[in-house]
């Protein structure tokens, strides 16, 4: 197992550093000169020839002639920078935002926080219902409410999530005026503590609950389909003859087993919704890693997307690791295999 | 065969009870398993429903462009967000056979007859508050004789000489000289003869010979020259200018401000001029030998007077159009035909027109006998979005669009997935490692990030056109990864086989071994996988252009038809610029998924549940 667990994460990074390569390497492509950036403001007051020294300098410090993978490689941090020594990301120095005028760290640490809140509530809410529900469908296969269900959920995957969004902003927001079109908070309004918890989960309601139901349709046929298919094994006739509870079948015997493969759904889900997020975030104006990305992009602050680009990256890398070792550690099986 | 049948309910048939009791002669008869997916899939009433209308709205999108033109620049600032309506030249019939004046505005029509009564048709509400159809109680109690409609106001004449304005009136389209409004006893205007209306300004003629006009004077040119006062028989009001025709025969700019293109006026027009009239941005005389001139600076086709034989002796103007009557009762327009205002139906031209009102992008033609004739603006039936385009042209054009980005994107996706599955699976060893890794950088890539970031980087720098196929090119590179993974694992199973084996022994090239001895066992799941990932490119496709960074107007798609809506304003009170776009789509992808699940329940024959 240990070994496994090795070989998995070495194997991550190596993909890390050529995907994170392929993102440095796309973002060069832009035109862009950091060390006339940087001197810009002092243009005015310098002599020409001062100027043009001071920028030869420069660039000379930054590195901005070497090859690409000399760049790379400091921008990483893997390699000493011409001046300061070892100072790229990974000794946490993600670089400075030209539209903020902040270092990057501390532009992104909000946003973050307010999307993982959205997705992992999200993703409690979307389980909560699916399971359950995916479950009981494949129970009553063939029932009035399964084929409901399997038609209603055709719909929830069909259509894409910000529909979902303009539709339920039309319900619950315009017409039945229960929760904000938009927003965070309160306009304003200056509460703490639990006022302001509860503020918050006022405004994100209707978020979560387009991201949810969005996640519906997919979920609920998948968790069905896997628990037919564990329901259908041979063991699974064997204690029913033997006489065991239906209810000792159902969740014991056969919900183990169905379990594998929605683990993966799970996660690769969860990732989805990472990147996903991109959409609901800007529908309901809401302040997280994906209106900040599209902010970036917008503003051409493309260190700030680039560092964004890499905690995306990031993200769906070590949610395929989890998930990799999630499989091994439900069926192990799977090590043998490797 | 058991004759009883057992009476579904509406549910059961809708959403398909397909446990039917079969004979067993008829159960296990023998078929092709080609023909029993085909039967299957035919049996399958959802996969069947999303078929036909996916079938429906893709000959509706793809042979609509056809008939329907889009015009990529067009913008109208007098159609914005007008709802779903068809009732623009939809004349009262109460006033039937009973015309006395019509006028129209930009999307609606006012028109009294011959009793002195009031009627408002059309979409009439100006904002919120304001709306054309409250006509106020005093014009009601009036016989009115004449009507004219501006922008956003309408002016009424009655019997009595007094004018009534209303509609929106906060830019001073009511400030009436007192002449006119009835409230000076010393200087009373004479009988108005005529009544005009412009953008947001109002003229009258009277009888003895002078003009009036009042209204927004900020852009509009609505002073009188005096030396002209006394000698007007009719004015003509284009958006913010006017120009006379004096008693004697000769068009003159009777306004203050010169050096715009109205003020010179073509030396023809000096004398014989029988009738002028203006468009949005011309104006145009017809002289007694039915000789029409046409100045100002129109760029609608304006100018384009068609070939006559008879003689014009009216004219009248639209926004971007003219109609003129002849001499033998007929009619003929030209200029602008966006919403078909110059073309003359065939019904109307019998020699019976005794006269014609014309405005904006409407056309009313009077028989003798008291008949309407219409042509022009009816309407739109979906509705305007925020720069007055037809959301139903736009419809039409954007899933062309929508669907041809998406297929094609599919298409490239599945050409990488199949040809690299194919070969990973088949060789194996090292050639599979190396495609395995590389579809997994991929796939560890974040889809909608990385596409974002690919259209910000690349797609800045680039035409419209070449953007479209990027974004085609992106979708494709980004989403072969599963056809890849599932192709390969297919061959995986099919190459151990014995037929492989046979045509290995027989010397077969391994490319024609891999595409065409295995690649058809998997085809049916391929069609399946093709027919998912087509939903899923068309989403994704517009998810971009949702975010505004795929396809960007003014090209339209379905994505990014939808880009703005997503504030309380739009979505309550212009619900037409996203109700449609969102349904359309919505089916759309339904019915496709509908019909991958069924093809794969056809090809599948384990999902039957025997």
């Amino acid at each position: 197992m240990k070994k496994y667990i090795i070989k998995r994460i070495l194997y991550m990074v190596i993909v890390f550093f050529i995907v994170s390569f392929l993102m440095y390497f796309l973002f060069n492509l832009i035109p862009s000169d950091p060390a006339r950036n940087q001197l810009e403001a002092m243009k005015t007051s310098l002599k020409p020839e001062q100027y043009q020294q001071m920028y030869q300098q420069l660039r000379l410090e930054m590195g901005l002639d070497d090859p690409i993978i000399l760049r790379y490689a400091r921008w990483m941090g893997l390699m000493p920078t011409v001046k300061n020594g070892f100072n790229g990301l990974l000794q946490g120095n993600l670089g400075y935002s030209l539209y903020f005028k902040k270092n990057i760290i501390e532009v992104v640490v909000a946003p973050m926080k307010t999307t993982i809140f959205l997705n992992i509530f999200s993703t409690i809410l979307a389980l909560g219902i699916t399971i359950p529900l995916g479950i009981y469908c494949a129970v009553h296969k063939g029932s009035k409410i399964d084929n409901f269900t399997m038609v209603f959920t055709i719909i929830g995957y069909s259509i894409p999530v910000y529909i979902i969004a303009l539709v339920f902003i039309f319900l619950f927001a315009v017409i039945l005026r229960w929760f904000p079109v938009s927003g965070m908070g309160t306009p304003g309004a200056n509460y703490t503590g639990l006022r302001k918890m509860l503020d918050m989960l006022y405004y994100f309601a209707l978020p979560l609950i387009v991201i949810t139901f969005g996640s519906l349709g997919g979920m609920t046929r998948y968790v069905r389909a896997a628990m037919i298919d564990a329901l259908s094994m041979d063991h699974i006739k064997t204690a029913r003859a033997k006489g065991v509870k239906e209810k000792t079948v159902i969740y014991s015997h056969a919900w183990r087993n169905a379990l594998l493969p929605v683990i993966t759904l799970i996660i690769g889900w969860f990732l989805g919704i990472f990147s996903g997020s991109v959409i609901i975030e800007n529908t309901f104006s809401i302040n997280g890693m994906g209106s900040l990305y599209i902010k970036a992009l917008n503003s051409h602050d493309y260190d700030l997307a680039l560092a964004m680009q890499m905690f995306y990256c990031v993200v769906s890398l070590v949610g395929a690791l989890i998930m990799d070792l999630s499989y091994s550690f439900v069926d192990p099986r799977v090590r043998v295999d490797k | 065969m058991s004759e009883k049948k057992k009476k579904n309910s509406l549910l059961a048939r809708l959403f398909g009870n397909r446990n039917k009791e079969v004979d067993v002669m008829v159960e296990e008869q023998i078929q092709s398993p080609g023909k029993m997916m085909l039967d299957n899939f035919l049996h399958n009433r959802l996969g069947m429903t999303g078929l036909i209308v996916f079938i429906l709205i893709f000959i509706f999108v793809s042979v609509g462009p056809n008939f329907v033109e889009l015009d990529l620049g067009a913008a109208d600032n007098t159609q914005l967000n007008v709802p779903p309506t068809t009732t623009m030249m939809s004349i009262p019939k109460q006033m039937k056979n009973k015309v006395q004046a019509i006028a129209s505005g930009p999307t609606f029509g006012i028109g009294c007859d011959t009793d002195g009564n009031v009627y408002v048709w059309g979409h009439t509400k100006i904002t919120e508050t304001l709306d054309i159809k409250k006509v106020p109680e005093e014009v009601k109690k009036a016989k009115i004789i004449d009507v004219a409609a501006g922008y956003d106001h309408v002016v009424a004449l009655d019997d009595k000489n007094k004018v009534y304005v209303w509609g929106n009136t906060r830019l001073g389209q009511d400030r009436i000289p007192d002449e006119l409004a009835g409230t000076s006893r010393i200087n009373k205007a004479g009988k108005v003869i005529q009544l005009e209306a412009g953008y947001q300004i109002s003229g009258v003629v009277t009888e003895d010979g002078e003009a009036y006009f009042w209204g927004n004077s900020n852009m509009a040119d609505i002073d009188v020259k005096s030396e002209y006062q006394g000698r007007i028989k009719k004015i003509a009001i284009a958006t913010y200018n006017y120009c006379l025709l004096l008693d004697d025969g000769s068009v003159a700019y009777g306004g203050l401000k010169t050096g715009n293109p109205f003020a010179n006026i073509p030396s023809s027009l000096s004398s014989g001029v029988v009738d002028i009239a203006a468009s949005g941005e011309t104006m145009a005389a017809v002289d007694q030998n039915g000789k029409i001139t046409i100045w100002g600076s129109g760029t609608h086709g304006e100018r384009n007077v068609p070939e006559f034989e008879s003689k014009p002796v009216e004219i009248y103007g639209g926004r971007y159009h003219y109609t003129a009557l002849m001499d033998n009762n007929d009619v003929i327009s030209w200029g602008d035909n966006s919403h078909g205002q110059a073309d003359v139906p065939n019904s109307v031209n019998n020699g019976d027109i005794a006269t014609v009102f014309s405005g904006f992008y409407q056309n009313y033609a009077v028989t003798t006998t008291g008949e309407v004739e219409t042509w022009g603006l009816k309407g739109h039936p979906l509705g305007t979005d925020d720069m007055g385009r037809d959301i139903l042209t736009r419809i039409i054009h954007g899933g062309k669009t929508t669907m041809t980005v998406g297929a094609i994107a599919e298409v490239i996706a599945l050409i990488i997935g199949v040809v690299l599955g194919a070969i990973a699976g088949y060789f194996g060893g090292k050639t599979d490692l190396i495609i395995m890794r590389i579809t997994e950088v991929i796939g560890a890539l974040p889809f909608l990030p990385f596409a974002l970031l690919l259209s910000a980087i690349i797609g800045a720098r680039i035409d419209v056109q070449l953007r479209m196929y990027l974004i085609m090119v992106v979708l494709g590179l980004l989403s072969w990864t599963g056809i890849c993974r599932l192709i390969r694992a297919q061959i995986l199973a099919e190459r151990e086989k014995e037929f492989v084996l046979a045509a290995q022994a027989m010397g077969v090239k391994e490319s024609s071994i891999i595409f065409k001895h295995i690649l058809p066992n998997v085809m049916s799941i391929l069609l399946v996988e093709a027919t998912l990932g087509f939903a899923t490119c068309m989403l994704t496709e517009s998810s971009l252009s949702y975010l505004g960074f795929g396809i960007t107007p003014p090209t339209p798609t379905w994505g990014n038809m939808l880009t703005g809506a997503n504030n309380s304003v739009v979505i309550q009170q212009y619900w037409w610029r996203w109700v449609f776009p969102a349904a359309i789509f919505g089916v759309c992808t339904i019915c496709i998924n509908l019909m991958g699940d069924a093809i794969r329940e056809a090809v599948d024959p384990k999902s039957l549940g025997r």
